[in-house]
Protein backbone atom coordinates (compact mmCIF):
# COMPACT_ATOMS: atom_id res chain seq x y z
CA UNK A 1 0.00 0.00 0.00
CA UNK A 2 1.02 3.12 -0.98
CA UNK A 3 1.00 6.52 0.91
CA UNK A 4 -0.83 9.01 -1.17
CA UNK A 5 -1.76 12.70 -0.24
CA UNK A 6 -5.41 11.74 -1.02
CA UNK A 7 -5.20 9.69 2.62
CA UNK A 8 -3.17 11.86 4.40
CA UNK A 9 -6.15 14.54 3.69
CA UNK A 10 -8.66 11.89 4.90
CA UNK A 11 -7.07 11.19 7.75
CA UNK A 12 -6.55 14.35 8.82
CA UNK A 13 -10.58 14.75 9.35
CA UNK A 14 -10.11 12.90 12.32
CA UNK A 15 -7.87 15.55 13.78
CA UNK A 16 -9.68 15.37 17.49
CA UNK A 17 -9.55 11.99 17.76
CA UNK A 18 -5.49 11.62 17.02
CA UNK A 19 -5.22 15.19 19.42
CA UNK A 20 -7.36 13.01 22.21
CA UNK A 21 -5.40 10.17 21.52
CA UNK A 22 -2.17 12.43 22.36
CA UNK A 23 -3.80 13.74 25.91
CA UNK A 24 -4.47 10.62 27.11
CA UNK A 25 -0.92 9.22 26.36
CA UNK A 26 0.47 12.32 28.20
CA UNK A 27 -2.00 12.53 31.14
CA UNK A 28 -1.32 8.21 31.40
CA UNK A 29 2.51 8.80 31.24
CA UNK A 30 2.68 12.11 33.53
CA UNK A 31 0.38 10.41 36.04
CA UNK A 32 2.49 6.57 36.03
CA UNK A 33 5.66 8.59 36.47
CA UNK A 34 4.01 10.97 39.40
CA UNK A 35 2.62 7.80 41.23
CA UNK A 36 5.43 5.00 39.70
CA UNK A 37 8.32 7.35 41.22
CA UNK A 38 6.65 7.78 44.80
CA UNK A 39 6.19 3.84 44.25
CA UNK A 40 9.64 3.42 43.55
CA UNK A 41 10.62 5.66 46.62
CA UNK A 42 9.22 3.08 48.80
CA UNK A 43 10.65 0.77 47.29
CA UNK A 44 13.89 1.79 47.06
CA UNK A 45 13.78 2.10 50.64
CA UNK A 46 12.92 -1.28 51.11
CA UNK A 47 15.92 -2.40 49.34
CA UNK A 48 18.47 -0.69 51.73
CA UNK A 49 16.49 -1.65 54.67
CA UNK A 50 18.75 -3.75 57.49
CA UNK A 51 15.64 -5.78 57.87
CA UNK A 52 16.03 -9.04 56.03
CA UNK A 53 12.35 -9.43 54.99
CA UNK A 54 11.78 -5.73 53.20
CA UNK A 55 14.91 -6.59 51.05
CA UNK A 56 13.79 -9.78 50.19
CA UNK A 57 10.04 -8.91 49.36
CA UNK A 58 11.00 -5.42 47.43
CA UNK A 59 14.11 -7.99 45.69
CA UNK A 60 11.12 -10.20 44.59
CA UNK A 61 9.26 -7.81 43.30
CA UNK A 62 11.48 -6.08 41.01
CA UNK A 63 12.25 -9.10 39.77
CA UNK A 64 8.91 -9.69 38.81
CA UNK A 65 8.64 -6.92 37.17
CA UNK A 66 11.49 -7.08 35.14
CA UNK A 67 10.41 -10.75 34.17
CA UNK A 68 7.23 -10.70 33.08
CA UNK A 69 6.09 -8.47 30.21
CA UNK A 70 4.36 -5.27 30.58
CA UNK A 71 1.72 -6.48 28.59
CA UNK A 72 0.48 -9.16 31.14
CA UNK A 73 1.01 -6.97 34.06
CA UNK A 74 -1.56 -4.41 31.86
CA UNK A 75 -3.99 -7.71 31.65
CA UNK A 76 -3.37 -9.29 35.02
CA UNK A 77 -4.22 -5.48 36.65
CA UNK A 78 -7.06 -4.76 34.67
CA UNK A 79 -9.02 -8.30 34.06
CA UNK A 80 -7.31 -9.96 37.48
CA UNK A 81 -7.46 -7.09 40.01
CA UNK A 82 -9.98 -4.80 38.64
CA UNK A 83 -12.32 -7.85 38.40
CA UNK A 84 -12.85 -7.61 41.80
CA UNK A 85 -12.68 -4.30 41.74
CA UNK A 86 -15.45 -2.68 40.54
CA UNK A 87 -14.79 1.71 39.83
CA UNK A 88 -17.19 3.93 39.21
CA UNK A 89 -18.14 4.52 36.00
CA UNK A 90 -17.65 8.20 34.30
CA UNK A 91 -15.91 10.53 31.99
CA UNK A 92 -13.68 13.09 32.09
CA UNK A 93 -12.74 15.91 30.33
CA UNK A 94 -15.63 14.36 28.12
CA UNK A 95 -13.48 11.94 26.64
CA UNK A 96 -11.57 9.76 29.21
CA UNK A 97 -13.40 6.34 30.63
CA UNK A 98 -12.19 6.64 34.22
CA UNK A 99 -12.89 2.63 34.46
CA UNK A 100 -9.96 2.07 31.76
CA UNK A 101 -7.74 4.74 32.76
CA UNK A 102 -7.17 4.37 36.50
CA UNK A 103 -6.26 0.61 36.35
CA UNK A 104 -4.10 1.58 33.54
CA UNK A 105 -2.22 4.27 35.32
CA UNK A 106 -2.14 2.07 37.94
CA UNK A 107 -0.42 -0.86 36.38
CA UNK A 108 2.33 1.14 34.52
CA UNK A 109 2.93 2.93 37.60
CA UNK A 110 3.54 -0.47 39.20
CA UNK A 111 6.02 -1.56 36.60
CA UNK A 112 7.50 1.61 36.44
CA UNK A 113 8.05 1.99 39.95
CA UNK A 114 9.58 -1.50 40.22
CA UNK A 115 12.02 -0.67 37.07
CA UNK A 116 13.31 2.56 38.78
CA UNK A 117 13.65 1.74 42.68
CA UNK A 118 16.38 -0.31 41.34
CA UNK A 119 18.09 3.12 39.74
CA UNK A 120 16.98 5.17 43.10
CA UNK A 121 18.97 2.24 44.88
CA UNK A 122 22.03 2.50 42.73
CA UNK A 123 21.51 6.17 43.33
CA UNK A 124 21.58 6.67 46.74
CA UNK A 125 24.21 4.45 47.13
CA UNK A 126 26.67 5.85 45.09
CA UNK A 127 26.30 9.47 47.33
CA UNK A 128 30.00 8.88 48.95
CA UNK A 129 29.36 7.37 52.35
CA UNK A 130 31.43 10.70 54.00
CA UNK A 131 28.84 12.66 52.96
CA UNK A 132 26.71 10.84 55.55
CA UNK A 133 29.64 10.97 58.26
CA UNK A 134 29.80 13.95 57.85
CA UNK A 135 26.13 14.50 58.46
CA UNK A 136 25.84 12.41 61.15
CA UNK A 137 28.81 13.66 63.06
CA UNK A 138 27.14 17.38 63.31
CA UNK A 139 24.41 15.43 65.04
CA UNK A 140 22.15 15.12 62.36
CA UNK A 141 19.08 12.30 62.60
CA UNK A 142 19.20 9.90 60.17
CA UNK A 143 15.75 11.27 58.06
CA UNK A 144 17.66 15.09 58.05
CA UNK A 145 20.73 13.61 56.51
CA UNK A 146 18.57 11.26 53.91
CA UNK A 147 16.80 14.37 53.00
CA UNK A 148 18.77 17.31 52.77
CA UNK A 149 22.30 15.50 52.38
CA UNK A 150 22.05 12.81 50.67
CA UNK A 151 18.94 13.00 48.28
CA UNK A 152 19.48 16.28 46.76
CA UNK A 153 23.14 14.20 45.89
CA UNK A 154 21.13 10.88 44.67
CA UNK A 155 19.10 13.12 42.29
CA UNK A 156 22.10 14.06 40.07
CA UNK A 157 22.57 10.17 39.61
CA UNK A 158 19.54 8.78 39.00
CA UNK A 159 18.06 11.87 37.15
CA UNK A 160 18.91 10.60 33.75
CA UNK A 161 17.51 7.26 33.97
CA UNK A 162 14.30 8.69 35.08
CA UNK A 163 14.00 11.00 32.55
CA UNK A 164 14.73 7.56 30.18
CA UNK A 165 12.08 6.34 32.32
CA UNK A 166 9.45 9.31 31.45
CA UNK A 167 10.38 8.69 27.94
CA UNK A 168 10.15 4.81 27.94
CA UNK A 169 6.68 5.46 29.66
CA UNK A 170 5.19 7.31 26.97
CA UNK A 171 6.15 4.58 24.59
CA UNK A 172 4.82 1.55 26.36
CA UNK A 173 1.89 3.12 27.36
CA UNK A 174 0.45 2.31 23.79
CA UNK A 175 0.00 -1.24 25.54
CA UNK A 176 -2.81 -0.06 26.98
CA UNK A 177 -5.01 0.34 23.99
CA UNK A 178 -5.63 -3.57 24.68
CA UNK A 179 -7.83 -3.12 27.78
CA UNK A 180 -9.63 0.22 25.93
CA UNK A 181 -7.66 3.40 26.95
CA UNK A 182 -8.51 5.92 24.35
CA UNK A 183 -4.61 7.04 23.68
CA UNK A 184 -2.80 7.26 20.80
CA UNK A 185 -2.80 3.83 19.70
CA UNK A 186 -6.36 3.06 20.04
CA UNK A 187 -7.39 6.34 18.26
CA UNK A 188 -5.04 4.60 15.35
CA UNK A 189 -7.21 1.42 15.49
CA UNK A 190 -10.81 3.37 15.17
CA UNK A 191 -8.93 5.61 12.40
CA UNK A 192 -7.80 2.67 10.79
CA UNK A 193 -11.14 0.73 11.22
CA UNK A 194 -13.67 3.79 9.90
CA UNK A 195 -11.37 4.70 6.69
CA UNK A 196 -9.83 1.57 6.09
CA UNK A 197 -6.43 3.31 5.58
CA UNK A 198 -3.62 1.10 7.55
CA UNK A 199 -0.59 3.29 7.02
CA UNK A 200 -1.33 6.99 7.60
CA UNK A 201 -2.52 6.69 10.88
CA UNK A 202 0.62 4.83 11.72
CA UNK A 203 2.67 7.74 10.66
CA UNK A 204 0.62 10.09 11.94
CA UNK A 205 1.19 8.04 15.56
CA UNK A 206 4.88 8.07 14.85
CA UNK A 207 4.82 11.58 14.48
CA UNK A 208 2.73 12.12 18.01
CA UNK A 209 4.86 9.54 19.52
CA UNK A 210 8.16 11.32 18.55
CA UNK A 211 7.13 14.94 19.15
CA UNK A 212 6.77 13.68 22.82
CA UNK A 213 9.86 11.86 23.83
CA UNK A 214 12.26 13.73 21.50
CA UNK A 215 11.18 17.31 23.62
CA UNK A 216 10.96 15.34 26.91
CA UNK A 217 14.51 13.89 26.63
CA UNK A 218 15.70 17.37 26.01
CA UNK A 219 14.64 19.30 28.20
CA UNK A 220 15.52 17.10 31.13
CA UNK A 221 18.93 17.19 29.51
CA UNK A 222 18.96 20.68 30.38
CA UNK A 223 17.92 20.44 33.60
CA UNK A 224 20.77 17.75 34.95
CA UNK A 225 23.25 19.88 33.07
CA UNK A 226 21.74 22.90 35.37
CA UNK A 227 22.17 20.71 38.27
CA UNK A 228 25.90 20.32 37.97
CA UNK A 229 26.48 23.95 37.99
CA UNK A 230 28.18 23.21 41.95
CA UNK A 231 30.49 20.65 40.12
CA UNK A 232 32.17 23.71 38.06
CA UNK A 233 35.08 24.64 39.07
CA UNK B 1 41.61 18.07 85.74
CA UNK B 2 38.04 17.61 84.71
CA UNK B 3 37.32 14.38 82.36
CA UNK B 4 35.52 15.13 79.22
CA UNK B 5 35.72 11.56 77.30
CA UNK B 6 36.30 8.19 79.16
CA UNK B 7 36.89 5.06 77.09
CA UNK B 8 36.88 2.45 78.99
CA UNK B 9 37.76 -1.59 77.61
CA UNK B 10 36.94 -0.19 73.83
CA UNK B 11 37.39 -3.10 71.37
CA UNK B 12 36.13 -3.45 67.86
CA UNK B 13 36.19 -7.19 65.86
CA UNK B 14 35.01 -7.49 62.27
CA UNK B 15 34.25 -11.05 61.10
CA UNK B 16 33.04 -12.33 64.08
CA UNK B 17 36.55 -11.53 66.02
CA UNK B 18 38.80 -12.59 63.16
CA UNK B 19 39.92 -8.86 62.94
CA UNK B 20 40.58 -7.24 65.93
CA UNK B 21 40.88 -3.39 64.73
CA UNK B 22 40.42 -2.14 68.13
CA UNK B 23 41.63 -4.76 71.16
CA UNK B 24 40.82 -3.13 74.56
CA UNK B 25 41.64 0.50 74.91
CA UNK B 26 41.59 2.50 77.95
CA UNK B 27 41.98 6.45 77.71
CA UNK B 28 40.95 9.64 79.49
CA UNK B 29 40.62 13.09 77.25
CA UNK B 30 40.70 15.81 79.64
CA UNK B 31 39.46 19.55 79.09
CA UNK B 32 41.89 21.46 76.50
CA UNK B 33 43.88 18.17 75.98
CA UNK B 34 45.37 18.32 72.47
CA UNK B 35 45.73 14.28 72.34
CA UNK B 36 47.62 13.31 69.29
CA UNK B 37 47.18 9.85 68.26
CA UNK B 38 49.96 8.48 66.11
CA UNK B 39 50.96 4.72 64.74
CA UNK B 40 51.30 2.72 61.44
CA UNK B 41 49.10 2.30 59.22
CA UNK B 42 46.31 -0.36 60.43
CA UNK B 43 47.16 0.52 64.12
CA UNK B 44 43.46 0.71 64.33
CA UNK B 45 44.12 4.92 64.95
CA UNK B 46 41.44 6.16 62.62
CA UNK B 47 38.94 3.14 64.05
CA UNK B 48 39.61 4.64 68.02
CA UNK B 49 38.93 8.11 66.73
CA UNK B 50 36.25 7.15 65.17
CA UNK B 51 34.12 5.47 68.04
CA UNK B 52 34.30 8.42 70.29
CA UNK B 53 31.59 9.78 68.46
CA UNK B 54 30.03 6.17 67.35
CA UNK B 55 30.56 6.95 63.25
CA UNK B 56 32.06 3.29 64.57
CA UNK B 57 29.82 0.98 66.75
CA UNK B 58 32.27 -0.36 69.61
CA UNK B 59 31.68 -4.25 69.83
CA UNK B 60 32.59 -3.83 73.44
CA UNK B 61 33.36 -1.42 76.09
CA UNK B 62 32.30 2.12 76.78
CA UNK B 63 32.35 5.93 75.46
CA UNK B 64 31.58 8.02 78.66
CA UNK B 65 31.44 11.59 77.24
CA UNK B 66 30.43 14.51 79.79
CA UNK B 67 29.07 11.82 82.18
CA UNK B 68 27.09 9.83 79.92
CA UNK B 69 27.63 6.32 78.56
CA UNK B 70 27.12 7.22 74.58
CA UNK B 71 27.46 3.77 73.76
CA UNK B 72 24.00 2.88 75.66
CA UNK B 73 20.59 1.81 73.89
CA UNK B 74 18.61 4.66 75.16
CA UNK B 75 21.23 7.53 74.87
CA UNK B 76 20.28 10.90 72.16
CA UNK B 77 23.61 9.91 70.18
CA UNK B 78 22.68 12.75 68.02
CA UNK B 79 22.59 15.34 71.33
CA UNK B 80 25.91 14.55 71.99
CA UNK B 81 27.64 14.37 68.59
CA UNK B 82 26.78 18.08 68.44
CA UNK B 83 29.47 18.88 70.84
CA UNK B 84 32.28 16.92 69.25
CA UNK B 85 33.44 18.19 66.29
CA UNK B 86 34.73 16.06 63.32
CA UNK B 87 37.14 16.63 60.57
CA UNK B 88 37.65 14.41 58.13
CA UNK B 89 40.54 12.94 55.69
CA UNK B 90 38.36 14.15 52.84
CA UNK B 91 36.48 16.93 54.23
CA UNK B 92 33.21 15.74 52.88
CA UNK B 93 31.89 19.31 52.97
CA UNK B 94 28.26 19.11 51.33
CA UNK B 95 28.75 19.44 47.35
CA UNK B 96 25.72 20.57 46.68
CA UNK B 97 25.34 23.50 49.04
CA UNK B 98 27.31 26.78 49.31
CA UNK B 99 30.24 27.55 51.74
CA UNK B 100 28.01 29.53 53.81
CA UNK B 101 25.13 26.75 53.47
CA UNK B 102 27.57 24.40 54.45
CA UNK B 103 28.55 26.26 58.26
CA UNK B 104 24.71 26.92 58.50
CA UNK B 105 23.01 24.19 57.91
CA UNK B 106 23.66 22.09 61.15
CA UNK B 107 22.87 25.16 63.58
CA UNK B 108 19.84 25.88 61.75
CA UNK B 109 18.27 22.68 61.10
CA UNK B 110 19.76 20.91 64.39
CA UNK B 111 20.45 23.55 66.79
CA UNK B 112 17.50 25.58 65.17
CA UNK B 113 19.65 28.80 66.02
CA UNK B 114 18.29 31.69 64.25
CA UNK B 115 19.03 32.08 60.31
CA UNK B 116 20.55 35.69 61.31
CA UNK B 117 22.78 34.55 64.01
CA UNK B 118 23.90 31.43 62.65
CA UNK B 119 25.41 33.42 59.26
CA UNK B 120 26.86 35.85 61.45
CA UNK B 121 28.55 33.78 63.38
CA UNK B 122 29.84 31.50 60.33
CA UNK B 123 30.93 34.68 58.58
CA UNK B 124 33.28 35.39 61.77
CA UNK B 125 34.68 32.35 62.18
CA UNK B 126 35.11 31.69 58.37
CA UNK B 127 36.85 35.53 58.48
CA UNK B 128 39.66 34.03 61.22
CA UNK B 129 40.66 31.44 58.85
CA UNK B 130 40.71 33.68 55.75
CA UNK B 131 38.27 32.57 54.04
CA UNK B 132 35.48 35.03 54.25
CA UNK B 133 35.58 35.93 50.28
CA UNK B 134 34.41 32.40 49.06
CA UNK B 135 31.48 32.59 51.68
CA UNK B 136 28.96 32.28 48.42
CA UNK B 137 31.46 29.30 46.66
CA UNK B 138 30.55 25.80 46.31
CA UNK B 139 32.99 23.01 47.57
CA UNK B 140 34.18 22.33 43.90
CA UNK B 141 35.79 25.97 43.47
CA UNK B 142 38.41 25.51 46.76
CA UNK B 143 41.47 24.16 46.81
CA UNK B 144 42.19 21.41 49.42
CA UNK B 145 43.62 23.65 52.02
CA UNK B 146 40.74 25.85 51.82
CA UNK B 147 38.24 22.90 52.11
CA UNK B 148 40.02 21.64 54.98
CA UNK B 149 39.74 24.78 56.81
CA UNK B 150 36.16 25.35 55.75
CA UNK B 151 35.17 21.35 57.49
CA UNK B 152 36.99 23.09 60.70
CA UNK B 153 34.93 26.26 60.86
CA UNK B 154 31.64 23.82 60.13
CA UNK B 155 32.66 21.83 62.89
CA UNK B 156 33.22 25.04 64.87
CA UNK B 157 29.55 26.41 64.30
CA UNK B 158 28.19 23.69 66.26
CA UNK B 159 30.56 24.69 69.37
CA UNK B 160 31.84 21.50 70.05
CA UNK B 161 33.26 20.79 73.63
CA UNK B 162 35.71 19.04 71.75
CA UNK B 163 36.99 18.24 67.91
CA UNK B 164 37.89 15.08 66.48
CA UNK B 165 40.72 15.37 63.28
CA UNK B 166 40.81 12.09 61.20
CA UNK B 167 44.24 12.77 59.58
CA UNK B 168 43.46 16.06 58.58
CA UNK B 169 46.30 17.01 56.30
CA UNK B 170 46.86 13.50 54.66
CA UNK B 171 44.69 14.04 51.58
CA UNK B 172 46.47 17.32 51.28
CA UNK B 173 48.91 18.69 48.26
CA UNK B 174 52.17 19.14 50.91
CA UNK B 175 51.76 23.09 50.03
CA UNK B 176 48.75 23.42 51.93
CA UNK B 177 49.54 21.15 55.02
CA UNK B 178 50.58 24.65 56.92
CA UNK B 179 47.47 26.31 56.19
CA UNK B 180 45.58 23.82 57.96
CA UNK B 181 48.02 23.33 60.46
CA UNK B 182 48.07 26.80 61.30
CA UNK B 183 44.64 26.98 61.85
CA UNK B 184 44.74 23.98 64.40
CA UNK B 185 47.37 25.22 65.98
CA UNK B 186 45.39 28.37 66.63
CA UNK B 187 42.63 26.32 67.91
CA UNK B 188 44.87 24.50 70.27
CA UNK B 189 46.15 27.77 71.69
CA UNK B 190 42.49 28.40 72.18
CA UNK B 191 41.97 26.00 74.96
CA UNK B 192 39.78 23.75 72.28
CA UNK B 193 40.09 20.18 73.80
CA UNK B 194 41.36 18.16 70.62
CA UNK B 195 41.80 14.21 69.38
CA UNK B 196 43.67 14.24 66.17
CA UNK B 197 45.02 11.45 64.51
CA UNK B 198 48.16 12.28 62.37
CA UNK B 199 50.65 11.75 60.50
CA UNK B 200 52.54 15.01 61.21
CA UNK B 201 55.02 14.53 64.14
CA UNK B 202 55.95 18.17 63.53
CA UNK B 203 52.71 18.93 65.03
CA UNK B 204 52.56 16.58 67.60
CA UNK B 205 55.77 16.93 69.02
CA UNK B 206 55.10 21.39 68.35
CA UNK B 207 51.05 21.17 69.60
CA UNK B 208 50.14 18.27 71.38
CA UNK B 209 49.88 18.18 74.94
CA UNK B 210 49.92 14.28 74.98
CA UNK B 211 51.08 11.74 72.21
CA UNK B 212 49.48 8.29 72.31
CA UNK B 213 51.14 6.00 70.51
CA UNK B 214 49.08 2.56 69.02
CA UNK B 215 50.19 -0.39 67.21
CA UNK B 216 47.76 -3.63 66.54
CA UNK B 217 44.51 -1.81 67.89
CA UNK B 218 46.52 -1.46 71.23
CA UNK B 219 47.88 1.56 72.95
CA UNK B 220 51.34 1.06 73.64
CA UNK B 221 53.00 4.19 74.95
CA UNK B 222 51.62 7.27 75.92
CA UNK B 223 53.36 10.71 77.10
CA UNK B 224 54.40 13.73 76.27
CA UNK B 225 55.88 14.37 73.19
CA UNK B 226 59.14 14.84 74.92
CA UNK B 227 58.66 11.60 76.48
CA UNK B 228 57.64 10.08 73.17
CA UNK B 229 60.25 11.59 70.81
CA UNK B 230 62.79 12.13 72.52
CA UNK B 231 62.62 9.06 75.30
CA UNK B 232 60.54 6.37 73.71
CA UNK B 233 60.83 3.26 75.75
CA UNK B 234 59.19 0.57 73.50
CA UNK B 235 60.86 -1.26 71.06
CA UNK B 236 57.71 -0.43 68.42
CA UNK B 237 57.76 2.90 69.19
CA UNK B 238 61.46 3.41 68.81
CA UNK B 239 61.23 1.44 65.37
CA UNK B 240 58.25 3.19 64.30
CA UNK B 241 59.96 6.53 65.21
CA UNK B 242 63.09 5.82 62.72
CA UNK B 243 60.75 5.22 59.92
CA UNK B 244 58.84 8.41 60.25
CA UNK B 245 61.27 11.18 61.79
Amino acid sequence: MSISMEHMNKIFTYGTLFRQGLIVTVLLSAFTVIIGFFIAMFLAFMLLSKNRLLRLVAGAYVQFVRCTPMLVQVFLVYYAVFGFISLPKFQFLGFIQFERFFPAVVALSLNSGGYMSDVIRGGIEGVDIGQTEAARSLGMPGWMTMKEIVLPQAVKNILPAVANEFVTIIKESSVCYTIGVQDIMFNVKAVQSASFIIVEPLLVATCLYFCLCFPTSKIIGYFERRMRESDKR
Amino acid sequence: MEKIIEVKGLKKHYNKGKIRALDGIDIDVYRKDVMVVIGPSGSGKSTFLRSLNLLEIPSEGQIIFEGTDITAQKVDLNLHRQKMGMVFQHFNLFPHKTILENLTIAPIKVKKIDPGLAEEKAKALLDRVGLLDRVGAYPAQLSGGQKQRVAIVRALCMEPEVMLFDEPTSALDPEMVGEVLDVMRSLARGGMTMVTVTHEMGFAREVGSRVIFMDGGRIVEQGTPDEIFNHPKSDRLKDFLSKVL
